[in-house]
């Protein structure tokens, strides 16, 4: 003990304060509750809570009655059910419509074997297999009401079908098929093109509705992505023609609002175009999308540039790697995990966009929407029409961000 | 460290006996002069010490030996070839030196074998198999050969920078370059990195390390630099320099260290 000091010198007698100072605190152990009691704790917890929660159950009882009562008594899907072949594919004239099932089989196998070969499995817990065996009974009377005949019942139950035979296939040949999945979703898209277009088939400016919006979000999500990476990169570049390139493509592009340039695809291109050279229309929109969307993608990529330590540039370049696999091998793996958030929100919103196409004279699914409840027997339905809709882009972006999140899970595993 | 591995990766070529020449190298960072004429040759196989104040230029130095600051005059030739802007030199050079940084920095999104095999088999285009296996004699080297399929992550600072010595060491350079190697690390992880620096040092390599660590200098280190404000003020035998030191202001950082 230091001499003059004011601790007490006999440590021995000095007060302990033992309360202040618990070594361990045990976390509260979670006690299981009865019904009742937890609506006592968790909605009653005092007189306020209990107003709130009585009127706030009001509102919501009321609102979702309304609601339910109008969705199975008020409304009238008879507009749906009977445009069910303009939402999906527009004016796609009917003996060629199974040009369009032979595609989305295409599609639904390769899902199906990707997702074998990546092993992903779900999980079956009892709450998520009940949400599953729920959901799947909704889509099914959904589709009960929708369908009619059963040529049309065949082919739809045929595309689940589809998938889970990729998937079996896929398990099977695992990692050798790998190679086969890569090159099956490079030659898809070329694939569909020959399928719906080849062989007296149809001609793009008469394709259209939901299929319309998904050829084209897909075909400009995956030449975009490349596209923004190398904008990205040329951004960077100490070579001012090509950064200043970059930079005023990304600029420009990002700048302009997506409907300003639909409309100069479908006038002003053309006559940008020598005669010899025209375009379909179809081109002209995945061009219009793609450079919009890699434009976005570029900015996206350069935030995840920025994230990465400089000190990973210099151990690259210590090890003796060229710029080019220093960019590839290590930095752009880090960057693009990064960005996955942001980048799969860009790409849902760039789906939505493509409705946009409803400002040309295209039959997309929104605009099929318009046109259905425009006929003269639906008069006053716009409300389901456009409610319909709504639901085919809300499926496909659900699946989407649900899909984003898995991989975000899976590339995170053991690293940082 | 174990003998028998003594030898893995460092077997030395016979060349010109100068490994490293740097003749007046200056180095400015917009107004602030890092360095201001630096002077000094290194001989194949040497180890060489600096020691310094921090913002002495040191670390500066030993970047502009391969090239991750580029030398604004004066000239610097490593095992024959003068660094230039031109980019295949640099390649060349750089593949011929290792370096091992203070914060480590290895891949965080590849395994600790990936780490290790991606530069030979990239760069020098080794066939997987080889690279593999020279890796795994690196481990066993650096006495981590457990950790193979770990992520960087998952190891300690210590380990990690065991890693990072590997990491370096599979491209079999001529020159090992460290800066700072153990300033990040624990205490008691700080005496692993170490042993494995004064294994290499024990081996035919030519070292430089910039370090604090005036143990090492002692034990394994040939020649000792001193530097301070961009300038090299003295340099000597480690015995010479910490017994007898002639600048005064080698003297004072020595007192307030040792």
């Amino acid at each position: 003990m230091i001499p003059g000091s004011e601790l007490p010198t006999d440590l021995e007698r000095a007060p302990l304060i033992i309360e202040e100072e618990r070594a361990v605190e045990v976390a509260p152990s979670k006690v299981p509750t009865t019904p009742g009691e937890w609506v006592r704790q968790n909605l009653f917890s005092s007189i306020f809570n209990g107003v709130v929660t009585v009127l706030s159950a009001a509102v919501v009882l009321y609102f979702g009655f309304q609601l339910l009562r109008w969705i199975f008594v008020s409304a009238d899907w008879a507009v749906v059910k009977a445009n069910l072949r303009i939402y999906m594919v527009g004016r796609f004239p009917l003996e060629e419509v199974w040009r369009v099932w032979a595609s989305a089989y295409l599609v639904a196998f390769l899902i199906g074997l990707s997702w074998g070969v990546s092993g992903l499995r779900l999980r079956w817990t009892p709450r998520k297999a009940a949400l599953r065996a729920v959901l799947g009974v909704a889509v099914l009377l959904v589709l009960a009401y929708l369908l009619e005949g059963l040529r049309i019942w065949i082919l739809t139950l045929a595309i689940p079908a589809t998938v889970a035979a990729g998937v079996l296939l896929g398990r099977a040949g695992s990692r050798r098929l790998r190679g086969v999945v890569i090159a099956g979703w490079v030659l898809v898209f070329p694939a569909i093109i020959v399928l719906l277009r080849a062989f007296d088939g149809v001609p793009p400016q008469v394709w259209g509705g939901f299929m319309l919006n998904v050829l084209l979000a897909v075909a400009a999500t995956f030449l975009s992505f490349p596209v923004g990476i190398l904008l990205a990169l040329g951004r960077r570049s100490t070579l001012p023609i090509i950064s200043k390139f970059c930079v005023g493509f990304i600029e420009l592009f990002r700048g302009v609002p997506l409907v300003t340039l639909i409309i100069s695809g479908q006038f002003i291109l053309p006559l940008m175009l020598p005669p010899r050279m025209q375009l379909s229309l179809i081109v002209r929109m995945i061009l219009v999308f793609t450079i919009f969307s890699s434009a976005y993608v570029a900015e996206i990529v350069r935030g995840g540039l920025q994230g990465v330590h400089f000190g990973q540039y210099e151990a690259a370049k210590a090890v003796g790697l060229s710029t080019t696999r220093m960019m590839a091998l290590i930095i752009l793996p880090q960057a693009l995990r990064m960005t996955i958030p942001a980048m799969i929100s860009h790409f849902i919103g760039l789906f939505k966009d493509t409705s946009l196409l409803a400002a040309l004279a295209i039959t997309d699914a929104l605009r099929a929407a318009r046109r259905a409840s425009a006929q003269l027997e639906f008069i006053g339905d716009q409300k389901e029409a456009l409610l319909a809709a709504a639901l085919l882009f809300w499926v496909v972006t659900f699946s989407m961000s649900r899909w984003s999140q898995r991989l975000e899970r899976r590339l995170g595993v053991g690293e940082r | 460290m174990a003998s028998e591995m003594e030898l893995v990766g460092t077997e030395v070529e016979a060349g010109p006996e100068q490994m490293i020449e740097a003749e007046n190298v200056k180095k400015w960072f917009g107004n602030f002069q890092a360095l201001k004429g630096v002077t000094t040759t290194v001989k194949r196989g040497e180890v060489v010490v600096i020691l310094g104040p921090s913002g002495s230029g040191k670390s500066t130095f030993i970047r502009t030996i391969n090239r991750l600051e580029r030398h604004d005059d004066g000239r610097i030739v490593v095992d024959g070839i003068e660094l230039t802007d031109d980019i295949r030199n640099i390649e060349r050079v750089r593949s011929e030196i290792g370096m091992v940084f203070q914060s480590f920095n290895l891949f965080p999104h590849l395994t600790v074998m990936d780490n290790i095999t991606l530069a030979p088999r990239n760069v020098r285009r080794w066939p997987k198999a080889k690279g593999i296996e020279k890796a795994r004699a690196l481990l066993e080297r650096v006495g981590i050969p457990e950790q193979a399929d770990k992520y960087p992550a998952q190891l300690s600072g210590g380990q990690q920078q065991r890693v990072a010595i590997a990491r370096a060491l599979a491209m079999e350079p001529k020159i090992m370059l460290f800066d700072e190697p153990t300033s990040a690390l624990d205490p008691e992880m700080i005496k692993e990195v170490l042993d494995v620096m004064k294994e290499l040092a024990r081996s035919a390599m030519t070292l430089i390390v910039v370090t604090h660590e005036i143990g090492f200098a002692k034990e394994v280190g040939d020649r000792v630099l001193f530097f301070d404000e961009g300038l090299l003020i003295e340099e000597g035998t480690p015995d010479r320099f910490f017994s007898n030191p002639q600048n005064d202001r080698t003297k004072l950082f020595l007192s307030q260290i040792l």
